[in-house]
Formats: structure tokens, C-alpha cells, sequence
């Protein structure tokens, strides 16, 4: 077991003291976390760690143990805490023997054809002209593709920039979507 | 939705670009950037939808192989740390066999060879067991084959010994014709039959020959040689009292070029001598010198050395 393994045993009280610290609402609360949790694994791969989600729940452990001590008196963004214990928890793996990495996504043939399966499905969900613009925003390669962009982009009246932010966005959405599908569907 | 993209494009022209969110992902930011960048994802919202986008950007680039070299080794190596962004590509590799014209045989060739491969059965274990076996049963039979029989290991034997000791005194024999008009046949020995009584090489010379240990010390046995392309010199070496065999004999040139060696070479009927049989085309007006041995590759013992002249 991985050192940052061994101190992920936190109790339920200590993770429910850390929830109602961000946020006395347990919606906003739960919406709050899982931002914090999502910035410490972006930065953490940013500075080259090979188990971002590892370290980033070892930082919310620690900060969550700490809660009890530093809930009344802490003043300002409460997130710049968790950063400031990541940078600890950081400096600490740096010290460690390097973890292997994550092995590769299985290229089972099987698994891409179920997440092809759930494309379709949530293609289906999408709006027509959310459908007609990904579909058109994905069919062109390099230069083509550059070409064709500014086509649909002259096609919908908007700005290359607004139509990559959103093809984007519906792309975001077939990913929630996706994963949902990949979740839920029995194949 | 329109008012949020604008929001973007003026996020894009804020102090922190497109290509700069892009270096972040791929841990390509210097030291004095990075700290108010990580700041700032950790307080500014619009940044981090930001690089949530380009995460996903960032993984379509790669599917659809528009990156750069170094990129694609920094995406390989440092972005694909998370289980998250594995299936982020995933999607996006789907969505390029879904609607980039090019890939798209890709699956359909995977489709086609995974069903091949489920209409045989081929990706069931006991298919992968079973020609493991039957490849083991090959190897172990053919290592069978050639200690059981020996007249194979002995005709390979003598097959590869001239190629390992070709005589240098014969390009054409090497395999270098001079003549480059017409391809030259049978440049090379023909493989001789294994020195088995059984199987006797028409001698049209033969000669006795009793060990020495230099050509200095007597009178060298002279012969002439046949003229037949097929003619052979049979030269029989006279064996020592306590000596056994499997023998080695080696022809070696006055210089020390080898010219022909065999293995396996046994005695005749009277155990007195060894008949080693060479074929006459190899040899030319000189002095030559034989070399018996004992035993095999593993462990070799000198016999004795024979002394000859062509004239």
C-alpha cells in the first residue's frame, strides 16, 4: 500500500465537518468539493505527478483533519488552504520512490464499441443543431478542418472562437453523457 | 449559451491565453508562471471551465493526431495520469471513427477481425494453450529427431563445414566469381555425403599418409591430381595403435587456410586408417597439411597432422 494509501482512513464525522466547512449547504457544499478535488488533480498532473488522485485525496484528508482545529478561526478563500496543504503534500511525494504509472485505457475492441454504442444514444439526445454543428465541427482533419470550421462558423453568424468554445461545450455534455451511459447501460 | 461564449472570448484575451491554458495541461508552464496560474484555477471559475474545455480539446487534438511530436510525448506521459482523461480520449477517439472519414476504416477493421477472431474462437485461452503445445511439441520433436539420428546432425555437419572455412585460395569457390559475363554453377563444394563406409566416393587418387609432425621431417608423399570436375582424392591416414574415433580430419593450405574439413569420419574394416575423401577440384599444385582430431565442437583433441604435396 502506497503511503498516501494508508492515510486515506477518514472518519465520517471529519468528512461531514469538511463539507459543512465549505459550505453550510450540502449541495453547494458537495458542488464545492468536488471543484477543489477536481483543481488539486489538474495541478497536480500539471507538475508532473504520476497519481494526481491519489495525492489530491491524501490533501483533502489532511485538510479535513485539520478542520475541527482551524474552522473558526481561518479567514479568506477557503479553497487557497487546500493549496497550500497540497504544496506539502507535493513536496513530500517528490521525496518518495516514483509510483508506477496508470496503466494504458484498455484498447479492448469491446469497450470501444460499447463507448460507441453510448455515443450514438447521446447523440440522439443532442439537439439538432447541436448534432449538425459536432457532427460537422469533428468531419475534417488539419487543414481541412480549418477550412470547414470557418465555414460553419460563417454558417451559424459566429466567431471561430465562439464556435470551438461551443462544439465544446456539447462535446463536454456527450462526455458527461457518455460516462453516464457507460455507468448505467448493461452490455 | 451566447452570452457565456462571449464570456470566453474575453476570458480568451485575458493574461492568460489559449496556448497558455494548453501548456499548463502538459506541465509545460516555467516555474514563474505556474504559481499564480495554479492560483488563480483555484479562485477563478471561468478558468477552470477554461481548462476543462481544453482538456478536452487537448485529447481531440491527440486522437486526431494533430499534435506535435513532443506534445504527443508530453500527452502521453504527463497528461494521461488520470483515469478521467483516459476516457476523455476514449470519447474522442470514438468520435473521430464516428465522423473523420479517414480513421474510420480503423474500426471497421477492428469490427471485421474481432468477429473473425469470435467466429473461430481464436481469442479463447485454450486456443493460445494449444498452439503453445503444438509449437513445444515441434521444437522437442526436431532436438528428438537430431540426437536420435545422428546421420542428420553428421550430413549438417558436413554441409556447414566448408561454408565455415572457405578456401581462400579459390575466389570462385567463395562465391566471388572474377568473371562477371556468366553466372558461375556449383561455385561452391557440393555437399559431400557423410565418410560413411556405406556410402564410398568414387576415388579416382588415393594416397596413404602416416603422421608427422612437420612437413620438414621426411619425404612429403607426393600425388597428381585427377582431372574430373567429380573426381575425388581419397587420402588415408594411418591411424596410431590406441587411437578411437569419432574423428575430425581439416585440410589446411601450406599458409593455413582451411580448404575442406569432416566430421564424424570413421575408421575402415582394419581400424587402421581413416579414408577422408576430397573432392579434387579444391586442390591446386602446393603443399598441404591434414589435421586429425578427436571429438566434437564442445571438446576437441589433436590426433596428429598429415603432410602432402599436389604436383
Amino acid at each position: 500500500m502506497s503511503p498516501a494509501k494508508k492515510l486515506h482512513i477518514l472518519r465520517q464525522e471529519e468528512f461531514d465537518r469538511l463539507l459543512s466547512w465549505l459550505d453550510p449547504d450540502p449541495r453547494r457544499a458537495g458542488l464545492a468539493y468536488e471543484k477543489i478535488r477536481w483543481r488539486l488533480i489538474a495541478i497536480l498532473a500539471a507538475r508532473g505527478c504520476r497519481s494526481p488522485e491519489e495525492l489530491a485525496d491524501e490533501t483533502i484528508d489532511r485538510v479535513a483533519r485539520r478542520v475541527i482545529d482551524i474552522q473558526d478561526s481561518y479567514v479568506g478563500d477557503k479553497a487557497i488552504y487546500f493549496l497550500g496543504v497540497m504544496n506539502n503534500v507535493h513536496h513530500e511525494y517528490l521525496k518518495r520512490p516514483l509510483p508506477p504509472r496508470l496503466p494504458e485505457l484498455n484498447n479492448d475492441v469491446e469497450a470501444k464499441e460499447n463507448t460507441h454504442l453510448c455515443l450514438e444514444k447521446c447523440l440522439d439526445k443532442l439537439t439538432a443543431n447541436s448534432r449538425r454543428m459536432i457532427e460537422r465541427y469533428y468531419a475534417a482533419d488539419k487543414q481541412a478542418k480549418i477550412d470547414l470550421r470557418k465555414r460553419i462558423a460563417t454558417e451559424f453568424g459566429i466567431s471561430l472562437g465562439t464556435l470551438r468554445l461551443r462544439a465544446l461545450r456539447i462535446r463536454e455534455k456527450l462526455q458527461a453523457c457518455i460516462e453516464q451511459c457507460l455507468q448505467m447501460e448493461p452490455f | 449559451m451566447t452570452d457565456k461564449n462571449e464570456q470566453f472570448d474575453q476570458d480568451n484575451s485575458s493574461e492568460f491565453s489559449d496556448e497558455a491554458v494548453r501548456r499548463f495541461l502538459l506541465g509545460g508552464l516555467s516555474a514563474s508562471e505556474r504559481p499564480l496560474f495554479e492560483q488563480r484555477l483555484f479562485t477563478d471559475d471561468d478558468l477552470e471551465a477554461r481548462v476543462r474545455l481544453a482538456e478536452l480539446d487537448l485529447a481531440d487534438d491527440y486522437a486526431f493526431e494533430r499534435l506535435s511530436t513532443p506534445d504527443r510525448r508530453l500527452f502521453e506521459q504527463g497528461f494521461l495520469v488520470t483515469a478521467d482523461r483516459q476516457q476523455k480520449l476514449q470519447v474522442s477517439k470514438n468520435l473521430r471513427d464516428r465522423f473523420s472519414a479517414k480513421p474510420a476504416g480503423r474500426l471497421e477493421k477492428s469490427k471485421v477481425a474481432k468477429r473473425l477472431k469470435h467466429l473461430f474462437g481464436l481469442d479463447r485461452p485454450a486456443w493460445r494453450f494449444a498452439f503453445g503445445i503444438l509449437i513445444l511439441l515441434i521444437l522437442f520433436g526436431t532436438a528428438w529427431l537430431v540426437i536420435r539420428e545422428p546421420r542428420i546432425a553428421r550430413q549438417i555437419a558436413n554441409r556447414m563445414s566448408p561454408r565455415r572455412s572457405p578456401p581462400q585460395s579459390a575466389p570462385l569457390k567463395a562465391g566471388h566469381p572474377t568473371n562477371t559475363s556468366m553466372p558461375e554453377h556449383q561455385i561452391t563444394p557440393s555437399p559431400m555425403p557423410a565418410h560413411d563406409q556405406a556410402t564410398v566416393s568414387p576415388a579416382s587418387v588415393s594416397i596413404a599418409l602416416t603422421p608427422a609432425v612437420s612437413s620438414q621431417t621426411s619425404e612429403v608423399p607426393a600425388l597428381n591430381l585427377p582431372k574430373g570436375e567429380q573426381d575425388v582424392v581419397r587420402l588415408q591416414l594411418v591411424l596410431k595403435a590406441d587411437q578411437t574415433g569419432p574423428y575430425r580430419a581439416e585440410l589446411v593450405t601450406s599458409e593455413g587456410s582451411s580448404v575442406f574439413s569432416a566430421e564424424a569420419l570413421k575408421p575402415n574394416d582394419s581400424r587402421a586408417k581413416i579414408d577422408f575423401d576430397v573432392p579434387a577440384r579444391l586442390l591446386k599444385t602446393g603443399d598441404y597439411q591434414i589435421r586429425l582430431g578427436r571429438g566434437n565442437e564442445g571438446s576437441r583433441e589433436s590426433l596428429g597432422s598429415y603432410y602432402f604435396r599436389v604436383q
